[in-house]
């Protein structure tokens, strides 16, 4: 378990299940300042956690401290908090500024509606937009979710799933505003089942899985460890079985399969490979059209990652 | 939180609540049973001039307290906190610094809200046009207010904490309220329906229905009971699961 400083939140033991079904077990981690990612295939206990760690559920087992401070039945806490859930669902009937401008209300800010202004314009929606939110795409609700969380200027930000639904320009620019909020000293936990997505907070990640934590600690660490595992990489060219070749007498590939038009190979220093594949296939005089890894999906990553190793 | 937040909150809450069960279905088909009220009125009117305080306080009695305002009662009310609990967005009101207990009564305040131009007032007009006199008015008005007021908050905690509210409520009315309050009369004396007639019936000079209780009790019962249906709803909503 890893002790971080100035910790915003403190979780210990914490165990959540319905019924029989065991929704988190045994969690035990510190986050302070900074951008945390909550890293975890869809189903893995992620939501459930942004839940009990926001006081939304109770959990069946252990404790949780935002604060210092039980969030359950602590209405003030929420002063401090923002939040956007993952479920799309808003107030359909309201405009942008109506439903910023109520987050800005509840949460008794001096000027509401200027609040609300600034939240929207943040997030790189228009405040003039007169339509219901109804008529707006799941990128926009999403913005619109975020809007809502940073409106009260929260110390601690708990969003679930961000990114879904966002374009690569709107992905980036939410990206920005995490890290620039996490630099800002605030406590900014993002949940993502995506692994190329989480590696660009630069952050601290959490990896969860069926309601376990699989690992913990800065992203390049984990990354470490994924990459000491053998890979299996697509391998797209005109000659599959000269540039199989090649790469089986350079060492940097412990077996090859040819394909039509690719070669599937399993290697057990991936960057290594990724710096030489370019010159071997020069050297054999073939094309390379592409290099894709296949088991960097996040099941694959977790399997190995609480596998025996 | 500053004097004038509390307010200011419990109304911004109170809004949102009767925003979010006025839904055009909703508001129809009630209507239409709030009309019911009006058009049962008229047929009062219209009716033997011998049978009219008989048949106008039946119009008060087995329609409008009930059937008519418990039912219009369940559907509002139980969407007040319930739809938002189901569909997630009650998080966007439960996660601010807001007392539970000004959630719990701007639910029940946005129910009777609603519940009072779309039952409550019908009725009235229906009492009205029957010709039962002020008298019957005044009871009416009195026994609907109580039975509104208590219907909606025990109602907008059954939406909170069940799911299927409605099917729930409605086996509450018909096995509860509508069987067994009429047959046992301890069952009676804590029954929201048998305490609202029993005021109405003393304040209209109509002899007491069956199982009646003391007009005091009648009285008493149901602000007892929103009193205690409020705080469960805190509690439930400090210490359930928010969606």
């Amino acid at each position: 378990m890893t002790v971080v400083d100035d910790t915003t939140l403190e979780v210990r033991q914490l165990s959540k299940w319905f019924g029989s079904v065991v929704a988190l077990s045994d969690l035990t981690f510190d986050i302070g300042p900074g951008v945390t990612a909550l890293l975890g295939p869809n189903g893995a206990g992620k939501s459930t956690l942004f839940r009990v760690l926001c006081g939304l559920a109770n959990p069946t087992q252990g404790t949780v401290r935002i604060f210092g401070e039980d969030p359950r039945a602590n209405p003030a806490l929420t002063r401090r908090i923002g939040i956007a859930p993952q479920q799309d669902q808003l107030f359909e009937h309201y405009t942008i500024v109506d439903f910023v401008g109520l987050a800005a209300r509840l949460h008794h800010l001096s000027d509401p509606t200027a609040s609300a202004l600034r939240a929207i314009e943040i997030v790189d929606l228009d405040p003039g937009d007169s339509r219901p939110l109804s008529a707006y795409s799941k990128g926009m609700r999403q913005r619109v979710k975020l809007a809502q969380a940073i409106v009260n200027d929260p110390d601690l930000l708990v969003l679930d799933e961000p990114l879904e639904g966002l374009d690569p320009r709107q992905r980036l620019g939410a990206i920005e505003l995490f890290r620039s909020l996490g630099d800002a000293g605030k406590t900014v936990i993002v949940s993502s089942h995506v692994l190329d997505e989480v590696e660009r907070f630069g952050s601290r990640i959490l990896v969860i899985n069926q309601g376990r934590l699989a690992a913990e600690g800065p992203f390049s660490a984990i990354r470490d460890l994924m990459d000491d595992r053998p890979r299996h990489l697509r391998v797209g060219t005109d000659r599959p079985p000269t540039l199989a070749a090649g790469l089986l007498i350079s060492g940097v590939v412990t077996s090859a399969r040819v394909n039509d038009g690719w070669i599937e190979v399993e290697t057990g220093d991936a960057p290594a490979f990724r710096r030489s594949v370019a010159a071997i296939a020069r050297n054999c005089e073939v094309r390379l059209t592409e290099v894709r890894a296949l088991d960097d999906d996040l099941e694959s990553v977790f399997a190995y990652l609480l596998g025996p190793r | 939180m500053t004097a004038t937040a509390v307010p200011s909150t419990a109304r911004t809450l109170w809004s949102v609540l009767v925003r979010s069960i006025v839904t055009r279905v909703r508001v129809v088909g009630l209507g239409l049973l709030g009309a019911g009220a009006i058009a049962l009125g008229v047929a009062v009117h219209l009716s033997n001039a011998a049978n009219r305080p008989d048949a106008a306080w039946s119009l008060v009695d087995s329609y409008g307290l009930s059937l008519l305002i418990p039912v219009v009662a369940l559907m509002f009310a139980s969407a007040a906190l319930g739809d938002l609990a189901e569909d997630g967005t009650l998080v966007y009101l439960w996660l601010r610094p807001v007392p539970r207990y000004q959630l719990a009564l701007a639910a029940v305040a946005a129910s009777v809200t609603v519940v009072v131009p779309v039952a409550l007032i019908p009725l009235l007009v229906g009492a009205a046009i029957s010709g039962g006199g002020f008298r019957l008015i005044g009871a009416t008005a009195a026994g609907g207010m109580l039975a509104t007021v208590a219907y909606s908050a025990v109602f907008c905690g059954l939406g909170l904490r069940v799911r299927r509210a409605l099917a729930w409520g409605l086996a509450y009315l018909l096995i509860w309220e509508q069987a067994v309050a009429r047959v046992s009369h301890g069952a009676a004396r804590v029954s929201l329906f048998i305490s609202t007639r029993s005021v109405a019936a003393y304040l209209a000079r109509r002899s007491p229905p069956h199982n009646a209780v003391a007009w005091t009790t009648g009285l008493i019962l149901p602000l007892v009971v929103a009193f205690a249906a409020v705080v469960v709803t805190t509690r439930s909503l400090n210490r359930g699961e928010i969606s």
